[in-house]
This record gives structure tokens, C-alpha cells and sequence, in this order.
């Protein structure tokens, strides 16, 4: 199915030079997808591990379920190879602080 | 005798009043003109070029703004991006270098932060920056904002550019993302064509336009 851009309102064909360049572009995108999606897990478990850092400055104790739950966000990564195993993930639940 | 101050007591707004003098001392500075709205349908892409069509990215004005109404992408989890041109839209491969930071808040009430984003930022790169990253596709997500380019003709100085807009995050539960960008164009060259586009797939639906302020 052939592309179409719009420039100044006018809609036209790709060329077949543009078609090729386009379609490199989205297997390049396809192929950044596990690199995406383990970003964005990253994001997520560094958000969460940010939560509670105040809990680790030495005014502070840790109890021994805050410190399971740090460590298994630290390890959440830990052996995913596909998309499909990173769209898997269950974060840890929270313990009371 | 003529009145030269009125106080604002002093005038019934609900009325209709007919002048037929001439209005002085506004100037156009500050006004904001309509250039021209591009409405996507499954386009690859949505361009703006100076010097055809009624479109104007030239001296005419110090600044431009683009917004974006309901930019729908027709694939799920892409980014929305742009560029520029130098050679009226033959090439979008302006060098830029740009900064890139969001806040996102989840349906759920959780998960909510400002985060610099370091993979979508540029640093002396000719790729398209991203305005939005991971949008979702479903029917009810979009993106909606602005993006300021300055001075896009000047041949003294590299162009700095603005964005902000917000859309739904491609996640479960979804997020509301809002997304900060700026840069330059480093180039003493004139920008005179922006390209808007996604990193995968079709712009399914929405509105682009361009202003230009006086």
C-alpha cells in the first residue's frame, strides 16, 4: 500500500526511493523495541526505588520486607530477553515503610 | 470636548458601539497569524515549506508556533517527531542538539515523577527529535500541544526551538505524560521547511498549525 506525506495540504506518493528510506526506518524501529520496552521498565522500577530512598540514609533503619523489596526492584531486570518477558513483569508490592 | 479617558464604569459593554475612525497607536506587533492547518489521514508525514501554498517560514516573522490538536498515531507505543530543512523539505537533516525531560502520572494514582529522558535527547545529531515518546493509539489518546521555533531565517544565529505537549502514554494502567523539549537548530543556514512525522506508522488523525507572530 503505497505512502502518502502531506506538504502544505497536498498529499503525495512517496517516491520509491522515500519508500525504501520509510521502511528502513520502521524495521530499525521494530528492531529497537526490547531496548524500548526495557527502558521504560528501568524508568518505572527507578521511580519506584526513589520512593524509598530516604529510607536508607543513616537516620534511618530499614526494616528487613523494605529490604527484600529494594533488592528485588534492583533485580527486576535480571534475565528478561524478549518484549513479551518484559511486558510480563509484576512489579513487588510496597511494605509498610 | 473630547473625552480622552474613560473609566471602565464609565462604559456599558452589553452595547453596541460603531466606530468609524481609525484605530491608532495598536501596531501589529504581538498579533498572531493563521498560516496554514494541515489535517492528517493516514499520512506518513506532515510538512510545512516555505514559499508555496500560502505557507510562509521565512523573515516574514520573528517566531513561529505550531500546535498540535488530537495528533493520533495509527501505530501503538511510537514516538511523534520532527525536523528541519535548509533546502525547502528536500532534506530533513538539520544538526541540533536538544535537552528532553517528562512528568508522567499513571490512571492509577501511582507512579508519579519528572524524569530527564537521556535516550531522547540529541547532542550535534541530524535525526529527527522526539517530541513524544511511547504515544498510545487507542481511540481515546492523543497528542495535543505546542512547539515555538525562533527566528528560523536569521543567518547570524543557530535557531532555538520549544516544545510542550502532552498525550497518554503507551503503559497499563495508561499515563498522562507531559513532554518538555528545546534545542537549536546549530546552523546559520535558514530553516525554511519542518517535517512532523512518527518513528513507526502513519499519523492516523489530527491537526498541525502554524502561526506566525509579528
Amino acid at each position: 500500500m503505497p505512502r502518502y506525506k502531506l506538504v502544505n495540504g497536498i498529499n503525495i506518493q512517496l517516491t520509491a526511493e522515500e519508500e525504501a528510506l520509510r521502511d528502513a526506518e520502521e524495521q530499525a524501529w521494530l528492531d529497537g523495541a526490547f531496548d524500548r520496552a526495557m527502558a521504560n521498565l528501568r524508568q518505572k522500577r527507578n521511580s519506584l526505588l526513589a520512593q524509598t530512598d530516604y529510607l536508607a540514609l543513616s537516620d534511618q533503619t530499614m526494616s528487613a520486607e523494605m529490604t527484600t523489596y529494594r533488592q528485588a526492584l534492583r533485580d527486576i531486570t535480571n534475565g528478561l530477553t524478549t518484549v513479551a518477558d518484559v511486558e510480563a513483569v509484576v512489579f513487588p508490592t510496597k511494605p509498610g515503610a | 470636548m473630547a473625552i480622552s479617558l474613560a473609566q471602565a464604569s464609565s462604559m456599558d459593554l452589553s452595547q453596541d458601539y460603531n466606530f468609524t475612525g481609525t484605530v491608532t497607536g495598536m501596531g501589529t506587533a504581538g498579533a498572531m497569524t493563521l498560516i496554514k492547518t494541515l489535517t492528517a489521514s493516514s499520512s506518513s508525514s506532515l510538512s510545512f515549506v516555505n514559499g508555496s501554498n500560502d505557507v510562509v517560514l521565512d523573515s516574514t516573522y520573528k517566531a513561529y508556533k505550531f500546535v498540535f490538536k488530537n495528533v493520533h498515531p495509527a501505530t501503538d507505543g511510537v514516538n511523534f517527531q520532527f525536523n528541519g530543512s535548509t533546502d525547502t523539505g528536500s532534506n530533513y537533516n538539520v544538526t541540533k542538539t536538544t535537552t528532553y525531560f517528562d512528568s508522567i502520572h499513571r490512571e492509577d494514582d501511582a507512579g508519579g515523577s519528572i524524569q530527564y529522558q537521556s535516550a531522547n535527547d540529541l547532542a550535534q545529531s541530524t535525526s529527527y527529535q522526539n517530541l513524544a515518546r511511547s504515544t498510545d493509539n487507542d481511540n481515546d489518546s492523543n497528542i495535543s500541544g505546542e512547539l515555538w521555533l525562533y527566528n528560523p531565517s536569521s543567518s547570524t544565529y543557530v535557531k532555538h526551538f520549544m516544545n510542550r505537549l502532552n498525550h497518554t502514554f503507551n503503559s497499563t494502567p495508561q499515563h498522562t505524560m507531559d513532554t518538555f523539549v528545546a534545542g537549536y537548530f546549530n546552523t546559520t543556514s535558514a530553516i525554511n521547511a519542518i517535517d512532523f512525522k512518527m518513528s513507526s506508522g502513519n499519523i492516523d488523525d489530527g491537526t498541525i498549525s502554524l502561526y506566525g507572530i509579528s
